[in-house]
């Protein structure tokens, strides 16, 4: 899709292709994310089905539990197996057999402005929940007094956000029996999370709205306005930030989320792509071939320097030189996937319960042991397709 | 002379009774003539929409979709859509929904229409060039706009609310509640759909032609009478017909709806549209989608039924 | 004949309809012009507190743009002539003529405007893809012109039959062939039919996005609305750029309206059945 892998690498790829294999032509085609499920729903049923496809990594239990993609258990063991990211080889299985392979994948972090932080008087970036609240009122203390100052952008339903802070508490969305998943939103450990989002949202004294989420209104924009200390955000949207504030680059660093234990790194949920292969294109062999040179480390390293983690690689030495991209990489080594089942990628585009839970538990239109219980059913009644 | 009041409607008209108009040469005219769209219609319409009545005996999701299975499951779609409570509840909200955005659309509509002829041409022609703006401007340009100036925090109407003294607004979310999401959505939906009806509710008040105005001006008729008797007529045909394709369109109406708030929040916005985009392109459950398809058909032949029959029968459609 | 107070009021209510109407639309140019971190302020903005041409810059540099306005208006003015022509062509023995079936085709054409076009989706993609017409402009062509159909035939319909039968005959005594008769009487008279239809044709293709993204594999053949989303991307959405794409890509719609509005003036209308 539309600025996933780099051109060089794509380039590059192609040309080698090509070399190795005489008569054939690689035909590369560029897709945007808005559509792109009907797209890929009717490429696959077209004529003339594309050889290899990238898939979000939440899309794709669906496409394999249609049985659209061909097997590809076997030979990815020739794609650096040992290598792989273990969310996506997740996301890329169904009952038992792998039918997409990692391809790259990038997950949030704090993005933070070091010279408010200097000026408050925090001396280190946090490590734990604890020194995350104590940075905030350090902070608050500090610039308070400006009524556009927002020590944490936190809209309310930044879901991606709450996800850490489950995990981080040793629970999880749902669980997985074979191919059937079941919500546990009202576990205790779930609860947890969901009460510590809301003791960082008052913490904070954010003026986020409670009832949208981190993309409207886009929190890059209010984060290039200058006025905000930290956002939870994935590394490019530091970029978007610092478009019409050039300056905002050279001001802001990184750290992983914290986990509520001292030291270590909330576990994270990472977005990314699989590769797959439709199960009618006409030139499997080739596809797989593809594949294969895709997946070496050669190509793989141009991914950490774009600034992503590659999918079939561990090398990410390349992003360690950037500190908001050095910071991604060490939390990605704690990365999770969303429950790897077929009717995920319509929640997440759709409606989706834990927004609206958030949403609800936030303003205090619900108690917190109703709104999990709702957004519990809810996600329930969603596996059930 | 005659009065051309009866002119651009399709509904009742004083019938020319007396003179069946005989066309010559024509026993295969009509039917030469009707071709070309007959054609069009029935392969690009009509067969799909026989299409997706048969896909809605089926079950067809994603894999049987590329694999071209056809695996018929009988009344099974339908069993499942009718049995889900959630299915009654949002039929009735797209109903009442329906019909708040009818009615306001009509309304609206003709009084805009009604005042746009009694403009002078500059501030008529500002108006016209505004309501072609509203209706012209891509859709993902307007619903962005609408959030954005409904926006919690950020939106140029509370900011005019707070800035006017009315501080509980500060802050105020519009889009909390479901009742509060449609209106919003009602508001959009409105606003680029009253130029039309303006238009079309316009060219039938210019049909009636200037003397009849004079005249009942010179009978000394003010302006609520001259509407009465000259106006009125002039475009109550066009008014049903207006109406009739107001229903059909805020029924179906999608884009906007799921644009604003995706059918939330908790589902409280969600019409049968949405519901139709959420079984079949976003789950791709095709066949219960295209069985609420036919539902939602039903439901309009219904509502419309009365329309209908009333346009099949009357004398409009005879000669 | 009106006091100058009342049209004093008269013409302040337009305006303050035109305002309220354009606001909006108003909101958007704006949007177009401020920089992307202005887009959302705490401040009361109003007017704007800056302006800047970079987005439209943006919009109009953008790859492909020119392709895609291409295929939007081959696609569009297109659909247009071809609504026009079959539904024109259709209106007349629907208004005018007395034979069998009359009233089935009647029906046909009003249930025809209750599909709802999202649920036709699978149908007509997988008709395209039998004809061999997918990736090709006339597939969306085709699909435009079904869809304005209807509406087309069902107002032309209207006003042909508004148009009265003894000017036409009154014309035939004068020796009018049956075609001078369309040319000279009939379609002068349509005027306002054929700009309210072609309007609303124009505006339906020229919005119409799901079929285009669908139908549309290769990026050149690819249609403005399709480029207008592809102003969000996986980085994040540029508001102003999308804005001022939207500012650009209205202009054709409303060169298309004033050019044809003209003729919605009463003048040609009542002339006629005065002459």
């Amino acid at each position: 899709m539309n600025g996933s892998a780099p051109q060089p690498l794509t380039d590059a790829l192609h040309k080698e292709f090509q070399e190795t294999h005489k008569d054939v032509t690689v035909k590369y085609e560029v897709q945007q994310w808005n559509g792109i499920q009907d797209k890929l729903t009717t490429a696959l049923a077209g004529n003339d089905a594309p050889d290899v496809i990238e898939i979000g990594n939440t899309q794709a239990p669906k496409f394999a539990a249609a049985k659209v993609l061909t097997d590809l258990t076997e030979a990815s063991s020739g794609f650096n197996k040992d290598q792989w990211l273990g969310s996506l080889k997740d996301s890329g299985s169904w009952d038992g057999k792998q039918f997409a392979v990692p391809f790259y994948a990038a997950n949030r972090l704090v993005l933070y402005r070091k010279d408010m932080f200097e000026q408050a008087g925090v001396a280190a970036v946090p490590t734990s929940r604890q020194e995350w609240l104590d940075a905030i009122s350090k902070l608050r203390a500090k610039f308070g007094a400006d009524p556009e100052f927002q020590a944490l952008y936190l809209p309310g339903q930044n879901w991606y956000t709450l996800l850490s802070f489950i995990y981080d508490e040793g629970g999880d969305i749902a669980k997985r029996d074979g191919t059937k998943f079941t919500a546990t939103l009202d576990s205790a450990q779930a609860k947890a999370g969901l009460e510590f989002y809301k003791t960082l949202q008052e913490a904070s004294g954010t003026k986020a709205p409670k009832d949208t989420d981190e993309q409207t209104p886009e929190q890059a924009g209010i984060f290039g306005q200058g006025k905000v200390a930290m956002m939870i955000a994935l590394p490019w949207e530091l970029a978007t930030a610092a478009k019409n504030n050039p300056g905002l680059t050279a001001q802001t660093s990184a750290f992983p989320i914290p986990s509520k234990n001292s030291g270590a790194t909330a576990p994270v949920f990472q977005g990314g792509s699989n590769l797959a292969v439709p199960a009618y294109s006409k030139d499997q062999d080739l596809a797989k071939d593809y594949l294969k040179l895709l997946s070496g480390a050669k190509y793989q390293s141009q991914f950490a320097k774009a600034g992503m983690i590659p999918g079939t690689s561990t090398d990410v030495a390349a992003l360690e030189a950037d500190p908001v991209n050095a910071a991604m990489a060490k939390a990605s080594r704690n990365g999770r996937a969303v429950p790897a089942t077929p009717t995920w990628g319509a929640i997440e585009a759709g409606q989706n319960p834990l927004k609206d839970m958030l949403t609800a538990y936030l303003t205090g239109a619900k108690t917190i042991g109703v709104a999990t219980a709702d957004a519990n059913s809810a996600l329930n009644k969603a596996f059930a397709g | 002379m005659t009065a051309t009041v009866d002119t651009v409607s399709p509904a009742a008209a004083p019938p020319r009774a007396a003179r069946p108009h005989r066309r010559p040469a024509g026993r295969v005219a009509p039917y030469l003539m009707l071709a070309p769209a007959v054609v069009i219609l029935i392969a690009l319409l009509g067969w799909p929409a026989l299409q997706v009545l048969g896909i809605s005996f089926r079950r067809l999701d994603l894999g049987e979709l590329v694999r071209g299975e056809v695996a018929w499951i009988g009344l099974e779609n339908y069993r499942a859509v009718l049995s889900d409570p959630e299915f009654w509840v949002i039929g009735l909200r797209t109903l009442v929904f329906t019909a708040a955005c009818v009615v306001a659309t009509v309304l609206i509509g003709l009084g805009i229409a009604v005042l746009m002829r009694h403009l002078d041409g500059f501030v008529r022609v500002a108006l016209q060039l505004a309501l072609v703006l509203a209706w012209a401007t891509p859709i993902i340009a307007t619903t962005t706009v609408f959030q954005w100036m409904f926006d919690q925090r950020y939106g140029i109407l509370n900011k005019t609310l707070v800035a006017l003294g009315f501080d509980g607004f500060a802050g105020h979310s519009w889009f909390g509640s479901g009742a509060s999401t449609m209106t919003v959505i009602g508001l959009l939906i409105l606003w680029q759909a009253v130029p039309f009806v303006a238009f079309t509710l316009y060219a039938g008040l210019l049909s009636a032609s200037k003397e009849l105005y004079e005249a009942a001006s010179i009978d000394g008729a003010g302006p609520w009478q001259s509407f009465r008797t000259v106006s009125w007529p002039a475009v109550r045909p066009l008014l049903t017909m207006v109406a009739f394709l107001s229903v059909l369109w805020d029924f179906k109406v999608f884009t906007q709806v799921w644009a604003i708030k995706q059918g939330g929040p908790d589902g409280d916005s969600t019409t049968l549209p949405v519901l139709l985009y959420l079984k079949g392109i976003s789950g791709s459950h095709f066949g219960v989608a295209a069985a609420i398809a036919v539902l939602m058909l039903l439901i309009l032949v219904a509502v419309t039924w009365r329309y209908l029959r009333l346009l099949t029968r009357s004398p409009e459609t005879e000669l | 004949m009106k006091t100058r107070s009342q049209r004093v009021a008269l013409n302040t209510a337009g305006l303050v309809v035109a305002l309220l109407f354009f606001f909006p639309t108003y909101w958007m140019f704006t949007t177009a012009l401020k920089k992307s971190n202005e887009i959302l302020s705490p401040a009361y903005d109003l007017i704007p507190l800056s302006a800047t041409l970079d987005n439209f810059v943006t919009a109009i540099t953008k790859p492909g743009f020119t392709t895609f306005l291409t295929n939007s208006l081959i696609v569009t003015l297109g659909a247009v002539g071809c609504a026009l022509a079959a539904g024109l062509l259709a209106a007349v023995p629907l208004a005018r003529m007395r034979f069998a079936g009359r009233r089935g085709f009647v029906l046909l054409v009003l249930i025809a405007q209750l599909a709802p076009l999202e649920a036709l989706f699978v149908p007509m993609y997988l008709i395209m893809r039998d004809a061999d017409l997918l990736d090709t402009l006339p597939s969306l062509l085709l699909v435009y012109t079904a869809f304005t159909l209807p509406f087309t035939i069902w107002t032309l319909r209207g006003f042909v039959k508004g148009i009265p039968v003894e000017l036409e005959e009154a014309a035939m005594v004068d020796g009018c062939g049956r075609w001078g008769v369309f040319r000279r009487i009939t379609l002068p008279l349509l005027g306002p039919g054929l700009v309210a239809t072609s309007v609303f044709a124009f505006v339906t293709a020229w919005n119409e996005f799901l079929y285009a993204l669908v139908f549309m594999r290769d990026q050149s053949k690819q249609t403005l609305p399709v480029w207008l989303s592809s102003f969000r991307t996986a980085f994040g959405t540029d508001w102003g750029g999308v804005m001022a794409a939207s500012v650009v890509y209205a202009v054709p719609a409303l060169v298309f309206f004033l050019l044809v509005q003209r003729k919605l003036v009463a003048g040609s209308f009542a002339g006629a059945v005065k002459g």
